[in-house]
This record gives C-alpha cells, structure tokens and sequence, in this order.
C-alpha cells in the first residue's frame, strides 16, 4: 500500500513535468499547425540556462525565474524569424517545419554537448525544499510535492488565461478562424510567436524544475520529448485539456510499469499508444477525426 | 512549374515533390550507362577507401529507396524507418548467430517476419495521417529500440556480433574479401532497385501517387486506400529491412543504434536530398550523405551538431533535392 502511494505520487510529479511540456506543443500545433520537434530542445536549453545561473549566483529560485527567458527568446526568434517566414512565403510546408525542427532538436543536442561535454550535471535542491515530509504514512520528498503544486498551479493558470481572458480568446479565435482574427486588426504572427516563445519557455522551465531530481546532459531533451509526443498524440493534438488528462495517464502508465512490470518499463506507454490509435486515431480527446 | 504543382493536391509534401522530368527521359541513358561502367569495374581501379564509401552509399541508397516508397510516392513522412533497418539486422542475427540457420533460410524468413510485423504496424500508423502519422511511427521505432537495448538474449546495448557474409564459395569467390563484398551489395541494390522501379510503374503504384495526390478522390473512385497504403508500408520496410540485412553483413554485427531515430531521420535527409519520388534520388542523396558525413568526421567531432544544421539547411533551402536543383540550373539555361 505504501509502496502503492509513492509510485502514485511520482506518477504524478513526472505527469506535471510532461504535462509542461505536452501543454507548450501541442498549444503550437493548435494554433499554427507547427508540430515542434525541437520542443525537447528547448527543455535542454532551459535546464542547462538554469545551471548556469544558478552555478553564478547559487540561487535556484533565480534559475527558475531566468532559466525559461532563454528558450522564451530563441522560441519567439524561430518562429518569427524562421519559421514564420518560410510559412508564409510558401516555400515550405508544415511537415518541412517539422523536419526543420527536428534538424534543431540534433543541432541543440549537439552544441550544448560541444559547449559543456557530456557530462552529467545537477541543479541543487534548494535548502527550503529539502526533506521529506509525512503524508498518509509515508514519508515523501518534499520536492516532488513541490513539482506536483506548481505543474497543477500552471494548468490552473492557464485554463484561467485561455477561458476568461481577452488573450485566451484571442487565442481561441486563431484556432478557430485564422483569417477572421487578422481581420480584425490583430497582429497574428506576433502573437503567434509569443506562444511560441511561451511555449518554448515551459520546455525551459521544465528543464529547470527537473534538474534537482533528473540529470542535466546533454541529450536529455530528445528522451523527455518522445514522452511528450505519446502524450500529445493521445490527447488529441492540440487539444489543451486533453494534454493534461494524458499527461496524467501516460505519467502513470510509466511510472507504475517501472515499479511493478520493469520489463515492459521500454514499451508501456507505446503500448498504451497503439491501444489508443486502434480505438481512437483522433486521441483520447481528440475531435472527431477527419477523412482524407 | 512543373505539372503535379496544378494537380491541387494537398501541400503538406511539397518538399516531397519534386519530380525532374529530364530524369524519366530516354536521354537520361546518356549518363546512366558510364556510371554503370563505373560501377561495375571500380573495384579493378579504385582504392579501398572508395570503395568502403562505395559499398555505405549503396546499403544507405537501399534504406532511403525503401522510405522513399512510402514518403515520395505515398506521401506518408515517416521518422521511424530505422526500425525496419534494426529489425533486418537482427532478423539475421537470429538466424545465422542465434539459431544457426544458414544465410539462405534466414534472409527469407527475415523479410517474410518483417513484412508482417509491417503490415500490423502499418494497419495501425496509417489510420493517422500527416503529423500523426510521423509521430506514432517514431514512437513504434522508439519503442523496438527500447526493446532491443532491454533483451537479453539479443544482448542488449552492446548488440549481436558473428553475423555472415554469404557463402559465395560455389563461384569460386570469397565475400570477405572488399571487391566480392562491393559485388554483392551492388546486386542487391540493383536488383532492388528495379523491383521497385517496376512497382512504382505498375499500377499498384500509380494508385500510390494517386494516394499521395489526392487520397479523398481515390477513396471516391472506389480505391480501398486503407489497404493500399498498409501494402506501401510493408513493401518499403521490406526494403529497408534488405538494407538492414547489407548493414549488418557489411560490419558483422548489429546494435540497437541502428534502429534510433537518428537512423530514420539520416534515411529522411537522403531522400530530400537527392530529391524525392525520384527512383535514383535516394542513391543521389546517400551519396551526397555518406560523403559530407565523412567530410565532417575528418573535420570535426561534433557531429550532432553539424548533422543538425546539415539537416535544417536542406529542409529549408534545398527543396527538390540534388536532381531537382540540377533540373532548375538546366532550365534556367534553356
């Protein structure tokens, strides 16, 4: 039973970790069609930005807070200077943007790996965070409650934004019609790159949040993001609240295969995946799904 | 412009579609029967060296050939072909190392598994389209990578070693020597090369581009497509699984890197490179792959990095490929 409850609660505080980064790609794909491949490189972007602040200043609370400015910046700058561009000039389609991505992801991968090696690094966890705490009969690490509170918060902070105010309906309206929105005097592509570099600045936060309990390398992006992608295939992409419901289910799926199945821990949620693609192409929350 | 940009099919392939009409011309002989000289009698004159090269650039032409039968002329972008290239390699293994079955047993009985396993997966990844379908098939790749590495009996990360060249004794030949070897891989490419000109030229395969064009009008004219495509994914990992096969001949041994996405995205890169739903193109594309790759390796150590930039660089810049940018020089000319 207790063994139950911890696995129970890391399930959940790696579901909030895939959650931020499930939510930012699949927050792209709905509104500019973009599936990001490279999202997991700006989780190793963030991460790694962190580190270094905090290895400057010692403080972890100032890595949080900075760490996400860098991939929020080289998000708005790939869309907007990118991606936007070849879009709109029509020399390239979506599924170009997507391979261009995935050039980004190796080439992120890649340039840490030359500017910090492959060694492993870490984040450490900061001193009013540290401990573990009673709940329920067991004892479990303060930190992780800490990674549950603030992946909840954010999903509570954004449900807000995108329901009750005038950004999210904005938003909502260039999902729905791209051309009424600009007809109505807003700056679309702006606006599209700023949740582009909002999305990209989750990734980093992420990266941060994770550095105390994963490891900060070179190639953690690409591990997380395959995650992310299962997560956003059987939400439905581009589906918000679908993110966060298969974050949980995904999150779980995982962590319990790890705890108690550790063979299958590779395939679980693939498994889980296929299971999906055969009763639901569309995602768990998807749309109904279109032909042709 | 060219005639399939009028076709009003969907624009979701445009890197994908790029066909240099000189190249289906008769003319083309004009070039094609010095490179099949070439071809032929380079192990009489070139070094060793090239005729490693060599050898990469046909086992990585098979690879990308078979992906550009899904990609090029089905219009289905996949990122985890690599999974059928591991699969043909440790196929093999099994058989020649494992079960000690010889070449001949195992090579058929690998090819038959992979087209089944193929076809469920297939049956599956094509009832998604588009970026879907790019990310389930990365994930079944992820997913046999995982499991490659997690086995025990196929040891795991560290791979399986031992496996054999043919036994070509019976013409006198011995194919571990480099020049046999250079022979042997370039039947195999040839000889799949023509299956698959001859199926892209039948009308399985113009029901294909048919998909590929318009996928809503072949449905309408009574195409079961979902079988056609499911029929396209398994022929193409057939054929990747063939260039697995070569790979792992070629080395000896077989590990689960050859089934990482990395692996796929490489085999993706050829295919634009060289220009898609071209027949040759992939060879083009392996060709100029193998060689910037060894370029770089002399240059510089960091080839993630390069591979990267490499990669966004053709995306967004070298559309039609290889062929295509000659086409658009020659027609600039004209």
């Amino acid at each position: 039973m207790q063994l139950f409850l911890v696995q129970l609660l890391n399930g959940v505080q790696l579901s909030m970790l895939v959650f931020l980064l499930a939510v930012g790609l699949t927050l792209i794909f709905g509104l500019m069609n973009i599936l990001n491949l490279a999202h997991g490189a700006f989780f190793t972007m963030g991460a790694y930005f962190g580190l270094v602040v905090a290895n400057k200043t010692g403080s972890f609370w100032l890595a949080l807070l900075i760490g996400p400015l860098l991939p929020f910046v080289a998000g708005f700058a790939l869309q907007f200077f990118v991606l936007q561009p070849l879009a709109q000039r029509g020399r390239s389609t979506h599924l170009d943007l997507a391979l261009l991505t995935f050039g980004l992801l190796f080439a992120t991968a890649g340039a840490v790996e030359y500017i910090y090696g492959s060694a492993f690094h870490s984040i450490a966890t900061p001193d009013f965070l540290k401990g573990r705490v009673a709940l329920l009969g067991i004892e479990y690490p303060l930190y992780r409650l800490f990674i549950i509170t603030v992946g909840v918060a954010i999903a509570l902070a954004l449900v807000l934004v995108i329901d009750r105010t005038l950004v999210g309906a904005k938003l909502r309206a260039g999902v729905d019609n791209r051309e009424m929105v600009t007809a109505l005097g807003i700056n679309i592509n702006v606006l599209f790159a700023l949740v582009f570099g909002f999305g990209s600045a989750l990734a980093g936060f992420a990266g941060v949040v994770s550095a105390p309990v994963m490891s900060v390398y070179s190639n953690m992006g690409i591990g997380i993001v395959v995650t992310t992608f299962v997560v956003v295939v059987v939400g439905g992409l581009g589906n918000l609240k679908g993110s966060f419901y298969a974050s949980l289910i995904v999150g779980m799926t995982d962590t319990f295969a790890q705890a108690f199945l550790p063979e299958a821990e590779l395939f679980a949620i693939y498994a889980l995946l296929i299971v999906v693609m055969i009763f639901r192409p569309q995602g768990l929350f998807g749309a109904a799904g279109r032909i042709a | 412009m060219s005639a399939e940009t009028t076709l009003g099919g969907s624009k979701w392939f445009d890197v994908l579609k790029r066909v240099p009409p000189w190249v289906s011309h008769r003319a083309s002989a004009v070039w094609f029967l010095p490179l099949a000289a070439s071809l032929c009698t380079l192990p009489s004159f070139a070094s060793g060296y090239a005729m490693t090269l060599a050898v990469e650039v046909m086992i990585a032409g098979v690879f990308a050939s078979g992906i550009n039968l899904l990609t090029g002329y089905t219009g289905l972008v996949s990122l985890g072909q690599a999974m059928f290239l591991g699969l043909g390699g440790y196929g093999i293994a099994i058989g020649t190392a494992l079960l000690g079955w010889p070449l001949w047993v195992s090579a058929p009985v690998t090819l038959v598994a992979v087209a089944a396993i193929a076809a469920a997966i297939g049956a599956i990844c094509t009832r998604t389209r588009g970026v879907e379908f790019l990310l389930i098939t990365l994930a079944f790749s992820q997913m046999f990578y995982g499991a490659a590495i997690k086995l025990r009996w196929t040891n795991g990360s560290d791979g399986m070693s031992g496996i054999p060249r043919p036994d070509l004794s019976l013409l006198g030949v011995n194919a571990d020597s480099p020049s046999t070897f250079y022979y042997y891989v370039l039947a195999v490419a040839v000889f799949a090369l023509v299956l698959l000109w001859r199926i892209v030229n039948s009308p399985f395969g113009s029901i294909l581009i048919g998909i590929r064009e318009n996928e809503r009008r072949m449905m309408a004219m009574g195409y079961a497509v979902a079988n056609y495509k499911i029929g396209s994914f398994a022929l193409a990992a057939m054929v990747c699984a063939v260039a697995g096969i070569l790979q792992s001949q070629y080395t000896y041994f077989v590990n689960p890197d050859s089934m990482s996405w990395q692996a796929s995205g490489e085999g993706v890169l050829m295919v634009i490179i060289g220009g898609a739903n071209v027949i040759l193109g992939p060879f083009v594309g392996a060709a100029v792959f193998v060689v910037v790759k060894q370029a770089l390796s002399l240059i510089t150590d960091e080839y993630h990095l390069f591979f990267g930039i490499f990669f966004m660089l053709v995306v967004a810049f070298f559309r039609g490929g290889v062929l295509g940018a000659i086409n658009t020089l020659i027609g600039k000319r004209r």
